[in-house]
């Protein structure tokens, strides 16, 4: 095809660094966690103690139905799985979203394609682009399995699922490109998407039923790599359905107008409401669809987790050996399953806060503070207007999360007193989450074009709070993360002096904010 | 209309949603010529532009480009051209030369030798950052990649804006080069003063419609002379000769102090009747392409298109 070969070069020299971000990271990931867990497992009889383990509904819920649990490998996809059900999707999404409409939206696309660039180009460049990635990827994953010490033919069969679980959701976000008319558009609809597979493959792992059939995350499992029998053939499935959207994105890419959509949203008001023009206002219609996409996910996994609070007592009740979980240590399975959901949802807060207050910085480079700045309006009151509506934001988010998680315990459970404590333990972990708002707004303010910076914490902490305790991960290590330090509630207590110590780390954090970004230049591009 | 016409458009309709964007617009520009695309903000120049360039289809009439479908062989026709687009917007994390690559890349046919020259003429830093560059800068990287392509049509959307008056006049110069070695140039403005400057023949349109198109000197043939004379007797009979109108005559300090428009082929006779009246002080304004300009943009402008030599109302 005309122009695919310059469009290539172009999108390697201005998109290598943060494909190189994803590719290391992902591979690092993997590669941390099966290293740890070849040291931790190191006999047959650990490597059965783990199996018995987590054959609970609530971890299968979680981490996906791992067919040969008994095996080292099995370990490592039960330990990653909940992490690849998220970021392997989203990578496939973010290239080609950044790839494709946010070019077209930026007018950069514009200047390519009245050159010698097939209009089919651009979709065509951001899949080969992704394929390349993958495969490095791939690479990258069976080396680490291998190191580890897990089978060759498993280790290449997962590593191939994964990498066609990007494909997957790549090849719908090319479609996704060119349904809708903004980037933003496309990460929401992906990521809807990537939600509602979570929960069709949870179901459908817990009840035992074909609903995991449904779902992309389901067609990783069920190629069972580890397991005796391994099912190459369902690699098929994704990669007739990459194949097919792939083709459908190239023919609507075909068809189409640049800067046209199948979706485009009809006219608005032609005048700001009395609550838009005040600087609180702006701030919190620049925030409402990210705080919407992290509310949903958020709710909709505090409502699956707790709908299936009561399975997790039967299988407690079952199978004494539960309590040896590796992600938690207690008597009381029940409430240690609840605690761990906590900790996501926790994380999800703290993803949120990273990404909200990263707008700020897109506020900047895009060339809206200046005008605004230039106005009545001084620094310090936009600022402060603009994390206010973010904490306000994290606040809704965390209460609504923590009631509906506390209600659907209550109904699945019948004990009516998981929605105060639930509503406690989600409301506890406040601070934490205020530590990443101090670290974002210090970022903005003191270097703001290091804004990766925020997001390389979160990724550090996530990778902690959901991997520390599985690989054992010395005491100073899961200390980095603001997560560890409350205290692991309903599970454990809450640890009031932390919960102070930590909103003391973010205050400061976030004065620290403030004072650079009073004297700093603005804009910084 | 010509064979030889580089782009030939011909009630072009185009819809977005409910709202007529193009309404039966004609386009015809030669080879070898400036044409000057001429309308208000809005009035469907830039989607002209993009349907031309196959960045967008046409939903009725004809668009040919080198005589090819624009949508259809976009690719292949699109190595004759350059496009300067109307919203520049770079990678911002590498360099203007970086991006002056990378532009060169989907283009080819780029001069590297008269890049050089077009970045020093433009007095631009290559080593910079995207995002350090000003406005006017970033439109100067536009400009060099679109100038110093060898093609044979150059696409220039508002070329202009954000230039200073120094930089205005290399591009006039630039593109006059351009123009010398035989290269067709569509100049998308509203910028009257740089349309009049370059422009051999001049396309105005409005609201989607080809309200006039002509040479420069057809189109000031269509507007009219003004005029104002004191005079020491009444001229005789002018309020009521053919192609004088807005006439008003009035008596300051004795004198007769006379304003008109007139159409310039009466011009000789009218003033013949001022002279038999004593001139004492004449000021004849050429037409300008401002007077026929603002009539055909006034709210209450007749949508009816004047072909080129038909009568012109005037202003």
């Amino acid at each position: 095809m005309t122009g695919l070969g310059p469009l290539l070069r172009i999108q390697r020299r201005t998109r290598w660094r943060s494909l190189a971000v994803w590719v290391v990271g992902l591979i690092g990931g993997l590669a941390a966690t099966a290293a740890s867990i070849a040291q931790l497992y190191d006999t047959p009889a650990k490597i059965k103690s783990y199996g018995d383990a987590v054959v609970s509904n609530a971890l299968v819920a979680i981490n996906g139905r791992v067919e040969g649990i008994d095996s080292l490998g099995g370990i490592v996809q039960d330990e990653f799985g909940f992490i690849a059900s998220f970021l392997m999707p989203l990578f496939g999404i973010v290239v080609v979203a950044s790839v494709t409409r946010r070019e077209e939206e930026s007018g950069r696309l514009e200047a390519l394609l009245a050159g010698r660039i097939d209009r089919r180009a651009p979709t065509l460049a951001s899949l080969v682009l992704v394929l390349a990635a993958v495969v490095v990827t791939i690479a990258g994953f069976v080396a680490s399995l291998l190191v580890a010490g897990i089978t060759a033919s498993g280790a290449v069969l997962y590593s191939v699922a994964l990498g066609m679980l990007t494909l997957v959701f790549a090849t719908l976000a090319t479609v996704c490109a060119q349904v809708v008319l903004h980037a933003r558009g496309v990460y929401i609809l992906g990521f809807a998407v990537v939600g509602v597979s979570y929960v069709l493959r949870g179901v459908g792992d817990v009840t035992g039923t074909d609903w995991v059939w449904l779902s992309p995350l389901g067609w990783v499992e069920k190629t069972a790599p580890f397991a005796d029998t391994q099912r190459w053939w369902v690699l098929a499935i994704p990669f007739i359905v990459s194949f097919t959207l792939a083709a459908a994105a190239v023919l609507l890419a075909d068809r189409r107008d640049l800067g046209g959509a199948l979706y485009r949203p009809g006219p608005g008001p032609a005048a700001a409401s009395r609550r838009l023009v005040r600087p609180v206002g702006v701030a919190a219609y620049v925030q409402r669809s990210t705080f919407a996409g992290w509310l949903v996910g958020s709710v909709a996994l505090a409502a699956v987790m707790g709908a299936l609070a009561e399975e997790v007592i039967h299988a407690v009740l079952g199978n004494p050996s539960l309590s040896n979980l590796v992600t938690f240590t207690s008597d009381d399975a029940a409430d240690g399953f609840l605690a761990l959901t906590q900790v996501y949802l926790a994380i999800i807060a703290c993803g949120y806060i990273v990404q909200a207050l990263g707008t700020l910085r897109q506020e900047e480079a895009d060339g809206r503070l200046e005008p605004i700045l230039a106005g009545a309006v001084s620094r310090r009151r936009w600022l402060s207007s603009q994390l206010a509506v973010v904490i306000g934001g994290l606040v809704v988010l965390v209460v609504a999360s923590a009631v509906v998680f506390g209600a659907a315990t209550a109904l699945s459970t019948g004990d009516s007193g998981y929605v105060a404590t639930l509503l406690g333990a989600g409301l506890a972990y406040l601070p934490a989450e205020l530590v990443f708002a101090g670290i974002a707004v210090a970022v903005f303010g003191v270097a703001p074009r290091m804004y990766a910076v925020a997001w390389a914490g979160f990724g550090a902490a996530t990778f902690i709070a959901l991997l520390g305790h599985g690989l054992q991960m010395p005491q100073w290590l899961l200390d980095i993360s603001p997560t560890t330090h409350i205290g692991n509630p309903p599970l454990g207590d809450v640890d009031t002096v932390s919960l102070v110590v930590l909103t003391l780390i973010s205050a400061a954090l976030v004065i620290t904010g403030f004072a650079a970004f009073r004297r700093r230049l603005i804009p910084q591009g | 209309m010509t064979t030889d016409d580089v782009v030939q458009v011909e009630g072009l309709v185009k819809w977005f949603g409910s709202f007529r964007a193009l309404d039966g617009l004609d386009l015809h520009v030669a080879r070898g010529e400036v044409h000057g695309f001429l309308g208000p903000n809005g009035a469907g120049k830039s989607t002209t532009i993009r349907i031309l360039l196959g960045l967008m289809r046409h939903d009725g009439g004809a668009a040919r480009l080198f005589g090819g479908d624009p949508w259809r062989d976009a690719t292949r026709l699109h190595s004759r051209l350059a496009y300067l687009p109307g919203d520049v917007s770079l990678w911002s994390g590498l360099t203007g030369g970086q991006c002056l690559d990378i532009l060169a890349e989907a283009h080819g046919g780029v001069n590297s030798a008269r890049r050089a020259e077009l970045a020093e003429r433009f007095d631009l830093d290559l080593t910079k950052r995207a995002r350090d560059y000003s406005k006017g800068n970033r439109q100067k990287i536009a400009l060099v990649s679109a100038l110093a392509s060898e093609v044979e049509l150059i696409v220039l959307d508002e070329p202009t804006s954000g230039l200073d008056p120094l930089m205005e006049r290399s591009f006039q110069e630039i593109v006059r080069e351009r123009c010398a070695e035989g290269a067709t140039v569509l100049l998308s403005s509203h910028i009257l003063a740089e349309v009049e400057a370059l422009a051999d023949r001049v396309s105005i349109i409005r609201r989607g419609k080809t309200v006039t198109c002509g040479t420069l000197a057809e189109l000031r043939r269509h507007t009219r002379t003004r005029v104002h004379a004191v005079t020491q007797k009444e001229p005789d009979g002018l309020g009521r000769m053919p192609g004088v109108s807005d006439y008003g005559a009035e008596r300051v300090d004795g004198r007769i102090d006379t304003r008109f428009t007139i159409h310039p082929a009466d011009l000789d006779e009218a003033i013949g009747r001022l002279h038999r009246a004593s001139i004492d002080t004449l000021t004849v304004k050429p037409p300008s392409l401002d007077a026929l300009f603002l009539s055909r943009y006034a709210p209450d402008a007749s949508d009816t298109p004047i072909a080129a030599g038909a009568r012109g109302e005037g202003t």
